[in-house]
């Protein structure tokens, strides 16, 4: 009896201590990591539209499937922080299934395919629109924006480019979330520092042009800096830092800087027309034969070869993470890459350049190829592309749903001008901006306080948003997005080819043409005329 | 039927029914998918043998095949040599060979994958142990274990032959074992060299376990997936992608079941025809 009482008296110690700790976690209700989090977090959801959730909801559940980074990891923190105060304000809550990011597309597809119906809300990459639609396996949301019920969000205020890949057609099927892009981050103490630039003007015989309006004056900076030690520690430092391993989203950087050599505006208006030559990037709209092989696209990659060796000659097997750490560490003059750099670099654990932090658009080129002409153009002022690289990250309704209504409220409340800002200048959510509500005035509603409030030193987030803002509302043209059905595999085999051409195993021309063969196999496979009809829906191309 | 029958036909029933389910099955399944256009989200179609044919001019095939055939020639031969050497080196009164023995068996029971990442922290060009060894002692220009297609192999190489020398010598520790000691005393009274009774005596006398030995490390290369996957994912282009983790692209990330479903079968056939000429050479040796 004695011992039995011993282990009562143990177990409910234990319980009130466990009770204790986690409640010292809970800040208003937030799992937040301080006051000030838990603060702004609070001013956030006030301020948000909570619409009329239906008491019907009370005690209901529904699963969000999401790629796995923890909960305070990218994308998937954000649905843990928030979650306590969604079961406040509805009564009901969700699973979060984290799914490591090498598996995401196997186990979501799968689900859809075989009818599982395990995730009601997908945190989806924008690229598997084109099967989603396919095979019809998503809910449209325009019912929901006149249901009293619903939390409203703002669809004017994100960036058209990114807006369209929440769409397809005319129909809205994602709400607001993440908005990728990838923008150019460079030292601006040691590019602005007058010592380098005499230093530059004696061995290169011109002013450095700190601009960087195009990838030409991107690579002659990078290459005056490899090698000398600009950071003073003793040892010779990097131009670039890239991730270009296999797998380790080398592709992406592809897309991004060989977007101005080929993407040309519409001579006529609007600028941004689609037709056969401009505005194109990805397949022939007419025809669905690949343009991947262009003059253009071979010479972006020639000019990535050389960029690639004006860094460490490791950075042909980085992934992400090293990448970074090599411009966070302060050992590369410049990367370009996602918002997670510029979030990143205000974080003292991982960086040492806060308060050092410049940014810009991605640079353009001036001598981009013209499709219709076959012939490289000389321009006086850089042909300028916009991007949105990446996956944008946002919510999507499984039509295996069980309650959608619930799942739509969720996601709109998310989507809502003061929760979706927060969780942009709170950098740990991994969150990139993209609406006016994340810019600075006259072009948003943000205030550098804000920024300041979540952990931003004031001129590295002026210089980090300026960037995105620039890209996503100044550029005039936009590369377009690759959503048809099979663009992950072609995404897949054409980065193994642009590694083989960059570690000098084919040419560029050659790793091209392979990745133009397998694109038409692959078009082929699925059926050349459903993807021409899809592809022309998907960049807004009329015939 | 007695009582008694009965009640072993439902202790083996579980069994059988789970060989059924999970071996069986997939494997008549994945036949017939091999006949087919088996893509995601589209009506399956039947195509004949158009699968087999399509990897005989897909360029891929041929690629990873070859860097198979690369991996199976270097990891078999290495391991099965340093796996005999270490056997012959265990066989006979060693101080602590009971210690060493079980340290040098280690490796064997480590999940590939895991070793895969490890290998990451050891072959990193900046920071692996490797390159801070070589740096240490000097060496200005690095190697680079992932940007260079010849290092890169080698980096697979060493932690595959690291994890699966354990087996060779295990093995062939307990074939040297089991050779009968008469044999090697009358050896003594005709010849005192050392590689004499090596070759004449043991290597014959052990040829059955060498070439067992060496046919399941042959069959185990020729599927090579976990190591290359998280060590080097393939790269550099497609250097290291081997023939297994072609399929799991084909089958697993890109959803074309038919074309995938074919190639392993290709495999099959291939691993079948290996082994037949194995076992034949293995008993003509014996008549």
């Amino acid at each position: 009896m004695k011992k039995l009482r011993l282990i009562a008296i143990l177990v409910a110690v234990g319980s009130l201590i466990a009770a204790q700790m986690l409640s010292a976690q809970m800040i208003s209700g937030f799992p937040a990591a301080n006051e000030q989090e838990a603060a702004t977090a609070l001013a956030a959801f006030n301020k948000a539209d909570k619409g009329r959730p239906d008491p019907a909801w009370r005690g209901q559940k529904f699963t969000i499937g999401v790629y796995s980074a923890g909960q305070r990891g990218a994308i998937s923190g954000p649905l843990y922080f928030w979650r306590n105060k969604f079961e406040e304000l509805t009564g009901a809550s969700y699973d979060i299934v984290e799914i490591p990011f090498a598996e995401l597309r196997e186990k979501i597809f799968t689900d859809l395919q075989t009818g599982a119906g395990r995730y009601d809300v997908i945190i989806n990459c924008s690229n598997y629109y084109g099967d989603y639609i396919a095979n019809d396996w998503i809910l449209p949301i325009d019912k929901y924006f006149n249901d009293s019920r619903m939390p409203k969000w703002d669809r004017a205020s994100i960036a058209a480019a990114v807006a369209n890949l929440m769409k397809w057609g005319d129909r809205w099927y994602g709400t607001n979330n993440d908005h990728d892009a990838q923008v150019l981050y460079y030292r601006k103490d040691i590019i602005e520092s007058p010592k380098w630039q005499a230093a530059f003007k004696k061995e290169k015989g011109h002013d450095m042009p700190v601009k960087m309006d195009t990838w030409e004056d991107v690579l002659e900076i990078c290459d005056f800096f490899n090698g000398k030690d600009w950071n003073g520690d003793g040892k010779p430092d990097h131009g670039i830092t890239l991730h270009l391993k296999v797998g380790g989203q080398g592709f992406f950087h592809f897309m991004a800087l060989s977007a101005p050599y080929v993407v040309i505006p519409n001579p006529g208006d609007p600028v941004t027309k689609v037709t056969k030559y401009n505005n194109v990037y990805w397949f022939d709209p007419l025809t669905m034969d690949p343009l991947i092989n262009s003059p253009g696209h071979v010479k972006a990659l020639e000019t990535l070869m050389k960029l690639s060796k004006t860094g460490s000659p490791a950075m042909w097997g980085w992934s992400l993470g090293e990448a970074w750490a090599d411009f966070l560490s302060g050992k590369a003059v410049m990367t370009f890459s996602w918002g997670d750099v510029g979030s990143l670099a205000e974080d003292p654990t991982q960086s040492v350049i806060m308060g050092k932090l410049g940014a810009r658009g991605i640079p353009g080129t001036k001598t981009p190829y013209d499709l219709q002409s076959k012939k490289f153009l000389n321009l006086s002022k850089p042909n300028m592309v916009g991007n949105q690289v990446g996956c944008s990250w946002h919510p999507v309704l499984s039509k295996y749903a069980k309650n959608p209504d619930l799942c739509y409220y969720f996601m709109a409340w998310q989507a809502t001008p003061p929760i979706n800002h927060w969780n942009v200048y709170m950098g740990w959510t991994g969150v990139d901006p993209g609406t006016t509500s994340d810019w600075f005035a006259p072009y948003g509603s943000a205030t550098i306080q804000e920024y300041v409030d979540g952990g931003y030193i004031a001129d590295d987030a002026k210089a980090f948003i300026g960037a995105f803002q620039d890209n996503f509302f100044n550029y005039k043209i936009f590369q377009n997005y690759l959503r048809i059905p099979g663009t992950p595999e072609m995404q897949e085999v054409w980065d193994v080819h642009l590694s083989e051409a960059i570690t000098g195993q084919v040419s560029p021309k050659a790793a091209l043409d392979r990745t133009y063969a397998d694109w038409v196999r692959i078009v082929a496979d699925y059926g050349k005329a459903r993807m021409l009809k899809l592809y022309q829906e998907s960049i807004g191309y009329k015939p | 039927m007695k009582r008694k029958d009965r009640a072993k036909y439902l202790f083996v029933g579980p069994g059988i029914l789970w060989v059924l389910v999970f071996t069986v099955f997939p494997l008549l399944y994945s036949l017939r998918l091999s006949f087919f256009r088996a893509r995601l989200g589209m009506a399956q179609q039947f195509i004949g043998l158009e699968n087999f044919g399509r990897a005989f001019t897909d360029y891929r095939f041929w690629s990873v095949l070859q860097v198979t055939v690369f991996f199976v020639v270097c990891d078999v031969t290495l391991t099965v040599l340093l796996g005999l050497g270490l056997a012959l080196l265990f066989h006979r009164p060693l101080r602590g060979q009971r210690f060493f023995r079980s340290v040098f068996t280690m490796p064997i029971f480590t999940a590939p994958i895991a070793l895969g990442y490890l290998g990451l922290t050891i072959f990193h060009e900046e920071v692996g142990a490797v390159n801070t060894v070589l740096r240490a002692l000097g060496m200005v220009h690095l190697p680079a274990w992932f940007s260079n297609v010849w290092l890169a192999r080698l980096a697979i190489t060493l932690v595959d032959i690291w994890q699966w020398t354990p087996f060779c010598f295990l093995v062939l520790l307990a074939g040297l074992q089991s050779l009968p000691d008469e044999i090697y005393e009358a050896a003594l009274l005709d010849t005192s060299s050392g590689w004499g009774t090596f070759r004449y005596i043991t290597l014959p006398l052990l040829s059955p376990v060498l070439f067992t030995v060496t046919i399941l490390r042959v069959v185990e290369t020729f599927k090579i997936l976990e190591i290359p996957f998280s060590l080097t994912s393939g790269g550099p282009g497609m250097a290291t992608q081997t023939y297994s983790f072609y399929v799991y692209l084909t089958g697993l990330r890109n959803f074309n079941a038919g074309y995938a479903s074919a190639l392993a079968y290709l495999l099959l056939i291939l691993m079948m025809a290996i082994s037949l000429f194995f076992f034949r050479r293995l008993r003509r040796q014996y008549e």
